[in-house]
């Protein structure tokens, strides 16, 4: 039996809108999560790391493992917020392969959510209860670390395991009852990898903004955050460069070609990505030897990376899916009112967050 | 443990949390307002107090059970979740907008209270609770959709489905919900601070919102209890878990006034033993509610459309033509190949499953105890036309063989343990005539009955399959066929029984 044949028809009903709007949907609010992301799972990689490093809980390290850790339920919050929106357009696009990897996940898919309200809670005892927790700051933030790349890592597996549909019966009949992972996919690793890395990176240009902006206020935390985490870029993206390559030679050989030349598309995306991580890295280098220079050259760097990154790991999404030879064949009645009713909203959403948050901001003086 | 049993966990968990916090905002930012004006500094610290313990339980338990929703009903019905999607996944989407407000209106609210000044700590409270009810409603439309999809069913339209016959008292019942749960869980926080008149003050305060919102909700109820599909015949038997959670739900209402009045009437004796018994009663309330509304769509999760196994009703007539395995999923090669139970095995899988568990929710090894080859196999093809309402099997000859063999194999070995009289006569009666028919109720058997001889009762299990299609014959050894006739004998002496109950309107 070919296996391909496991995958579900489309749904009866007709998607509510057109696929090219849905995707763009899709990738923008993941690019949002995605940045939430990699504050909370970097910024408590990077928290673990200095109060790892700290001498004495006020030295520098010591303080911006407490900065952190004060930050990280506001990054909770904004990641699982931001997550809702992509799930749910994934659903709609991708549903048919995304909820049969879940079903077959099953109980490790579903670990997820005691996981998460673990390390939720691990987080607000971080940054509610500092100061009575004593020795049991650092493993507790090993603990969140530990709980949250234990996430990343499950949603791995059900990212890649939805792109292999000819492995699913065999996963299936293994294991009926679920508990099927993807561990038999070369690229599982290399992609958490990849994944857990550039949060890290991106957490560090946050830490050095935060730097920047804290100059003023205290000359020597901020000096120190905004180097630290200019190094904390660089050197991590070097790494993740290689793990990037790993990736590259690890994905299905039809979707690794067609970034080999294969495609147009994927080549140039792969292209784009290699020339920004250099540059990112070389940024990042020179900004830390000349701590006035502008941060913004870097940020819009990683920024464009981070898009390029994204779009590519739509095309491996797609290529894998057209490789197991499953069109998305959809029906589409395009439910036009709706669609202004949620931008108009989302405009209005967006507007009301930065009049409180601006208010917030302007009352941080007083 | 049956998939329904586990969204039951996470989903009323959440709607107890998601409630909690969109009358929590409305309770923070009214009693701020309250506290402000009366210069009451001890109010205002109660508030900011409470603040804190809302952020954290909303935002971490409501987020993350909201989310876990997903992944359950996921698991257990993707079908659903896909169908659902596409319907509504603009109604999602514009939910999720309220949701991006209300997360970080609370954020702000929270973090606000030394750095905002009054007026914009009131108004980021006022933006809280709005985004917060908007969600609620917008969900409500979702939600009320798969009990009373309306006229969707026939148009397709978005909006046909959204503003269903249930949707507006539904609105109202969870806005009163949500009330209580503000009264409530500060009825909780309340009981952490040291006794004080100042406590007293709040403890009474609270009262008075959990025991408005019983008011109001009860009415509300009753207005959604006239929009509720087939409710005389759900709770006179055709759906025989109903009127049973009905009635908690009704013992949970009324011990959540009775509790209430503890705090409104000796708000200085407020007590955590009280406050537990409150939380318990609210459980009650929400677990009883939801599961009465998820009773009452069955079998389906869309009701009329989809049904719980992810089958669609219009696929009906091509399961009919082409026979079940010829529509399912995921049967493993070896059991196609060996046919038999093992083939009966895959398709309980898929077929049953989503339902019934073997030994626990829904179990069926107790009926399968008291059921031969025969009377399973009689049964199997009049599925539908049991109370508590199955899809229909239409698995071919071969496929109903396969299923009964699986299904007899699952028949425990050991004996029966011996029951007191009573209860092996009414036993009798529920694993054959009980199975479509009540005594007084839904199909009642009753009137039917009354005044027949032993013998003439005798004579009608022998020939009970001739009076309609419907009619399985009736295949109990001697044993069982000789308690359900004492029982059958016992109903038959019973006087008329009264017109009102046998004809539906009242609830037993």
């Amino acid at each position: 039996m070919n296996g391909s044949s496991f995958v579900p028809a489309p749904d009866a009903l007709p998607l509510p809108a057109p696929e090219p709007l849905l995707r763009f949907l899709l990738l923008l609010t993941f690019l949002l999560h995605l940045l939430a992301m990699n504050g909370l799972l970097g910024g408590t990689l990077l928290a673990l790391w200095s109060r790892l490093r700290a001498r004495a809980p006020d030295d520098l390290h010591g303080a911006l493992a407490a900065r952190i850790g004060r930050l990280l339920p506001t990054l909770f919050a904004g990641t699982i917020t931001f997550g809702v929106a992509p799930l749910l357009f994934l659903q709609a696009l991708y549903g048919r392969w995304f909820l049969t990897s879940s079903v077959l996940m099953g109980w490790p898919w579903l670990a997820i959510v005691p996981l998460v309200t673990l390390a939720y809670g691990g987080a607000y005892l971080e940054s509610f209860r500092r100061g009575r927790l004593g020795r049991l700051r650092t493993p507790l933030l090993a603990a969140v670390s530990l709980l949250l790349l234990t996430v990343a890592l499950i949603y791995t597996h059900n990212a890649t395991l939805m792109l292999r549909p000819g492995a699913w019966a065999a996963a299936y009949f293994a294991r009926p009852g679920g508990g099927s992972l993807n561990f038999g996919d070369p690229q599982v690793v290399p992609r958490w990898l990849h994944m857990v890395l550039g949060a890290a990176a991106v957490a560090g240009l946050l830490v050095a903004w935060w730097g920047g902006a804290l100059r003023r206020r205290d000359p020597a935390a901020g000096a120190f955050m905004r180097a630290h985490g200019l190094t904390v870029l660089g050197a991590v993206t070097m790494a993740n460069f290689l793990i990037g390559m790993w990736f590259l030679i690890a994905l299905p050989r039809p979707v690794m070609l067609g970034f080999m030349g294969g495609s147009g598309h994927a080549t140039g995306l792969l292209g784009a990505g290699l020339v920004l991580a250099l540059a990112l890295i070389a940024l990042a280098m020179r900004a830390r030897g000349r701590p006035d220079a502008s941060l913004r050259p870097v940020t819009a760097v990683a920024l464009l990376t981070l898009i390029v990154m994204v779009l590519m790991r739509d095309y491996v999404r797609a290529a894998a899916l057209a490789a197991a030879g499953e069109p998305a064949a959809a029906a589409v009645r395009t439910q036009g009112l709706n669609i202004a009713l949620f931008a108009l909203l989302l405009v209005g959403a967006a507007l009301t967050v930065w009049w409180m948050v601006r208010a917030l901001a302007r009352g941080a003086g007083d | 443990m049956g998939g329904g049993v586990l969204i039951a966990a996470i989903a009323i968990l959440h709607v107890f949390i998601s409630h909690f916090a969109v009358g929590g905002g409305l309770w923070l930012v009214l009693t701020e307002r309250i506290a402000r004006r009366r210069n009451d500094h001890a109010l205002l610290a109660a508030v900011r107090q409470h603040s804190r313990f809302f952020l954290l339980v909303t935002l971490v338990l409501g987020a993350v059970t909201g989310v876990g929703i997903w992944f359950t009903i996921g698991l257990v019905s993707p079908a659903a979740v896909s169908a659902l999607i596409h319907a509504f996944l603009w109604g999602w989407a514009i939910e999720w907008t309220f949701f991006v407000v209300e997360i970080a209106a609370a954020l702000v609210y929270w973090y606000g209270w030394d750095r905002l000044d009054r007026r914009a700590h009131e108004t980021v409270g006022w933006i809280y609770f709005a985004a917060a009810w908007a969600s609620l409603f917008v969900i409500n439309g979702i939600v009320s959709f798969m009990l009373t999809p309306g006229s969707w069913l026939e148009t397709g339209q978005f909006w046909d489905g959204f503003f269903n016959p249930t949707f507006w008292p539904s609105v109202a019942v969870r806005t009163a919900l949500a009330i209580g749960q503000a009264g409530l869980l500060t009825l909780v926080t309340a009981t952490a601070a040291p006794r004080s008149p100042d406590r007293a003050r709040l403890v009474r305060y609270n009262a008075v919102w959990v025991l408005a919102a019983v008011a109001a909700g009860s009415l509300a109820g009753l207005w959604y209890r006239g929009a509720f599909p087939g409710w005389s015949d759900a709770t006179l038997g055709a759906i025989p878990v109903l009127p049973v959670v009905a009635r908690w739900l009704v013992f949970g209402v009324a011990a959540m006034g009775l509790l209430a009045l503890w705090p409104l009437l000796l708000p200085s004796r407020w007590h955590w033993s009280g406050a537990a018994l409150l939380v318990a009663a609210g459980l009650l309330v929400f677990g009883a509610g939801e599961w009465v509304r998820e009773a009452g769509r069955k079998p389906f999760v869309i009701n009329g459309y989809l049904y719980s196994t992810g089958l669609r009703l219009a696929d009906e007539p091509a399961l009919a033509a082409d026979g079940a395995l010829a529509h399912t999923r995921w049967v493993s090669p070896a059991a196609r190949a060996a046919g038999g139970a093992a083939l009966g095995r895959e398709l309980y899988g898929q077929h049953c499953q989503t339902c019934h568990t073997r030994n626990g929710y829904n179990g069926l090894r107790p009926w399968l105890a008291a059921w031969d080859g025969a009377t399973l196999r009689g049964l199997l093809p009049r599925l539908h036309h049991l109370r508590g309402r199955m899809p229909a099997w239409h698995g071919n000859a071969d496929e109903t063989e396969a299923l009964a063999l699986y299904l007899e194999s699952l028949r425990p070995a050991a004996a029966a343990a011996i029951e007191p009289p009573e209860r092996a006569r009414r036993r009798a009666w529920d694993v054959s005539c009980g199975l479509c028919h009540t005594v007084v109720g839904y199909r009642p058997l009753q009137g039917a009955l009354q005044g027949m001889a032993p013998g003439d009762l005798d004579a009608l299990l022998d020939t009970v399959n001739e009076m309609n299609e419907a009619m399985p014959p009736y295949r109990g050894d001697a044993a069982q066929r000789a308690r359900l006739l004492e029982f059958l004998g016992e109903i038959a002496a019973r006087p008329a029984p009264a017109a009102a109950a046998a004809t539906g309107g009242a609830a037993p």
